[in-house]
C-alpha cells in the first residue's frame, strides 16, 4: 500500500494552500465572530440564537470541504501532474482514495478548530463534543465523496466545480439559512430526511437536548446518504479512473 | 540486452494517426536521442512506452518481457522526466523527492540517502528546504529531473527536459545525462534541439508526422549528406535577393532564408561560391559569410523538406 505513504505529503500540500485555508477557516472564523457579537445572548427557539446560528454556520462550511479533494484529484490525476503520476508504480484508484482520505481529514481538522474556537472564545454550546466531531466527520466525508462524483461524472472540471458550489449554496438555501423557505411539504420532507445540513444540525441539537435516539437516527440518515453516494462514486469512478 | 522494444505501434486520436507503425529498440547503456519537430509524435510515443496511454496496435517488450509489461515491478525500473514541470509547489525540494522515493518503495535511511544523492546530483543540495516557487526555471527543471532519479532507474525517459531554460542550466542537464549514462542508465531523450542530440546521443531516431524517418548514429546519418555543403550568407536585406537566379546555379540544391541569413545547400566541389556572392552583391550588401558541414538539422531538412524548428520561437 505505497499509495498511503503519500498521505503525509498530500496533507502538507493541503495545509500550505493558503487560499483554501482562507476560504475554509479564516472566513468562517470571521463570520462566527461577527454573528457572535451581533447575536449576543439573544434567545432562540430552544437554545441561544448564537448556538443555533454558529453551529449551522460551521456545518455549512463543511459542505465546501470537498472542493479541496476534487481539486487535488483533478490536478494530480487528470491535469498537470497526470503523466508523471500515471508513470509511477502505484494504483491510481488507491491514490485517488488517499487524496480523498487526506481531504476528509483536512476538513475534519478545520471543523475541529472551528468547534474549539466557537466553544472556548464564544461559549457556543455544541453539546456532546465527540458526537459533534462524528457529525463533522460525516459531513466532511459526504462532501468529499459527492465532489468526486461531480468530478468523475462531468467532463469539464470547471462545470463540476460550479455544480459543487451550487450543491453547497443550494442546500444552505433549502435549509432556510438565508431566508425562510415556503411552507411546502416537499421542502419539509427534503430537509427532514435528505438535506445533510439540517440532518447534521438536528443530530447535534438532539444530542445536546438529550434525545439520543433521534440524534442517532439523524446521523444514520446522513450515513445512509454517504453509502448511496459512495456506490455512485464507485460506479462512475470505475469508468473514469486511468 | 534490449531494454525496450516497440513493434508496429499505432496510436490514433479520433481519425488522426499520431503514431504510424513505429518500430523502435533501445539497448542497455545507450542514450537514444528522439528528435523531431513539435507534433511529430515523440511525447505520445514515450507515453505509450511508459504505459501511460494505451496503444491501439502493436507490441511492447520491456526488460526482455512481453505481454502485460506495465506492472509495478517494471515501472520501478523506469523513470520519467516530464516535459511539463511536475513538481509540487507546496512542498520543498526535499519533500518532493521524498514523495517520489516513497512511491518507489524506498524507506528509512535508504530513502534519506537517495534523496540527498539526487539533490546533490542536480546541484540543489543547498536548496533542499526551499519551495520550488523560489526556484529559477533552470532549477525547477533540475528538480523535475531529480524526482525521476531517487529510485535509480535502469531506464530513464526524458521528455524535452531543457525546454525554456538558460544555456547554463541546459549544459548542467546535458552533463548530468552523460553522467547517468556512465553510471549505466539507459536513456531515451526526446527533444527538438538537434545540438543537444548531437552532444549526447549514441544513437539518433528522427521522427516526423508519427513516423520514424531515419535512425542511426550522428556520423551515420550525416555521412549520407557529406556530399553537400552549406553556405551561410548574412545580408542587409533578404527581400531583394533573387532566389530563382540562385536556384538555377549548378550544384545548388536548396535555399532557405532564416532571418537575415541565406542558407544555400550546394554540392561539394560545385565551386559556385563566387557566383553566388556576385549575384547576392548585385542586390544587397553582404555582412558575413561562412560555410558549415552538414548536421542533423540538414539531415532532417533533406528527408522532410522542412526545418526542425519551423514556426517556433528561438530558444533562450
Amino acid at each position: 500500500m505505497r499509495e498511503l505513504v503519500t498521505i503525509r505529503f498530500i496533507g502538507l500540500r493541503m495545509s500550505r494552500d493558503w487560499l483554501t485555508m482562507l476560504l475554509l477557516l479564516v472566513i468562517p472564523i470571521v463570520l462566527v465572530t461577527v454573528f457572535s457579537i451581533v447575536l449576543g445572548d439573544a434567545p432562540g427557539s430552544d437554545t441561544l440564537l448564537r448556538n443555533e446560528t454558529v453551529v449551522l454556520l460551521v456545518l455549512a462550511f463543511q459542505l465546501f470541504g470537498g472542493a479541496v479533494t476534487m481539486n487535488y484529484v483533478h490536478g494530480d490525476l487528470f491535469s498537470e501532474y497526470k503523466y508523471r503520476l500515471r508513470s509511477l508504480p502505484m494504483n491510481t484508484t488507491l491514490y485517488a482514495f488517499t487524496i480523498m482520505l487526506a481531504g476528509i481529514l483536512y476538513s475534519i481538522v478545520l471543523g475541529a478548530i472551528l468547534i474549539g474556537y466557537t466553544t472556548f472564545i464564544w461559549d457556543v454550546n455544541w453539546g456532546n463534543f465527540a458526537w459533534s466531531m462524528l457529525v463533522i466527520t460525516l459531513m466532511s466525508a459526504l462532501s468529499s465523496i459527492l465532489c468526486l462524483v461531480f468530478t468523475f461524472s462531468v467532463r469539464n472540471f470547471k462545470i463540476a466545480e460550479r455544480i459543487s458550489e451550487i450543491y453547497g449554496v443550494g442546500l444552505i438555501l433549502l435549509a432556510g439559512m438565508f431566508f425562510p423557505m415556503p411552507d411546502n411539504s416537499l421542502i419539509h420532507g427534503f430537509n427532514e430526511y435528505v438535506n445533510p445540513i439540517t440532518l447534521a444540525y438536528s443530530s447535534i441539537d438532539n444530542m445536546r437536548s438529550g434525545l439520543t435516539t433521534e440524534a442517532i437516527v439523524d446521523s444514520g440518515l446522513l450515513f445512509g446518504i454517504i453509502v448511496l453516494v459512495s456506490i455512485a462514486l464507485f460506479l462512475i469512478g470505475r469508468r473514469r479512473m486511468p | 540486452m534490449t531494454i525496450a522494444s516497440m513493434k508496429g505501434i499505432v496510436k490514433r486520436y479520433k481519425n488522426q494517426i499520431v503514431l504510424d507503425y513505429i518500430d523502435l529498440e533501445i539497448h542497455e547503456g545507450e542514450i537514444v536521442g528522439l528528435l523531431g519537430p513539435n507534433g511529430a509524435g515523440k511525447t505520445t510515443l514515450i507515453h505509450g512506452l511508459m504505459g501511460i496511454i494505451p496503444i491501439d496496435q502493436g507490441t511492447i517488450h520491456l526488460f526482455g518481457e512481453g505481454g502485460k509489461v506495465f506492472h509495478n515491478k517494471n515501472k520501478e525500473k523506469m523513470g520519467l522526466v516530464t516535459q511539463d514541470l511536475t513538481v509540487f509547489h507546496e512542498l520543498t525540494a526535499k519533500e518532493n523527492l521524498e514523495f517520489f522515493a516513497g512511491v518507489y518503495g524506498l524507506k528509512g535511511e535508504d530513502k534519506k540517502k537517495r534523496v540527498q544523492e539526487a539533490l546533490a546530483f542536480v546541484g540543489l543540495s543547498s536548496k533542499a528546504k526551499q519551495s520550488p516557487n523560489k526556484f529559477s526555471g533552470g532549477m525547477m527543471r533540475r528538480l523535475n529531473i531529480a524526482c525521476a532519479l531517487t529510485h535509480r532507474p535502469k531506464f530513464l525517459v526524458m521528455d524535452e527536459p531543457t525546454v525554456g531554460i538558460d544555456p547554463q542550466s541546459r549544459n548542467h542537464i546535458l552533463e548530468a545525462v552523460k553522467k547517468l549514462r556512465d553510471q549505466g542508465t539507459t536513456i531515451l531523450y526526446t527533444t527538438h534541439y538537434m545540438e543537444e542530440v548531437q552532444a549526447i546521443a549514441s544513437r539518433v531516431v528522427i521522427m516526423d508526422q508519427g513516423q520514424i524517418i531515419t535512425a542511426g548514429s550522428v556520423e551515420e546519418l550525416t555521412k549520407n549528406i557529406q556530399h553537400e555543403e552549406k553556405i551561410l550568407i548574412d545580408v542587409n536585406d533578404v527581400t531583394n535577393v533573387p532566389i530563382p537566379r540562385l536556384e538555377k546555379l549548378d550544384g545548388v540544391k536548396r535555399i532557405h532564408m532564416q532571418g537575415s541569413t541565406i542558407q544555400i545547400i550546394s554540392s561539394v566541389g560545385a565551386g559556385n561560391l563566387d557566383r553566388v556572392l556576385s549575384i547576392v552583391k548585385e542586390t544587397t550588401g553582404v555582412v558575413g559569410i561562412q560555410t558549415e558541414k552538414p548536421n542533423l538539422e540538414d539531415v532532417f531538412l533533406t528527408l522532410t523538406g522542412k526545418q526542425l524548428r519551423d514556426g517556433e520561437d528561438e530558444r533562450e
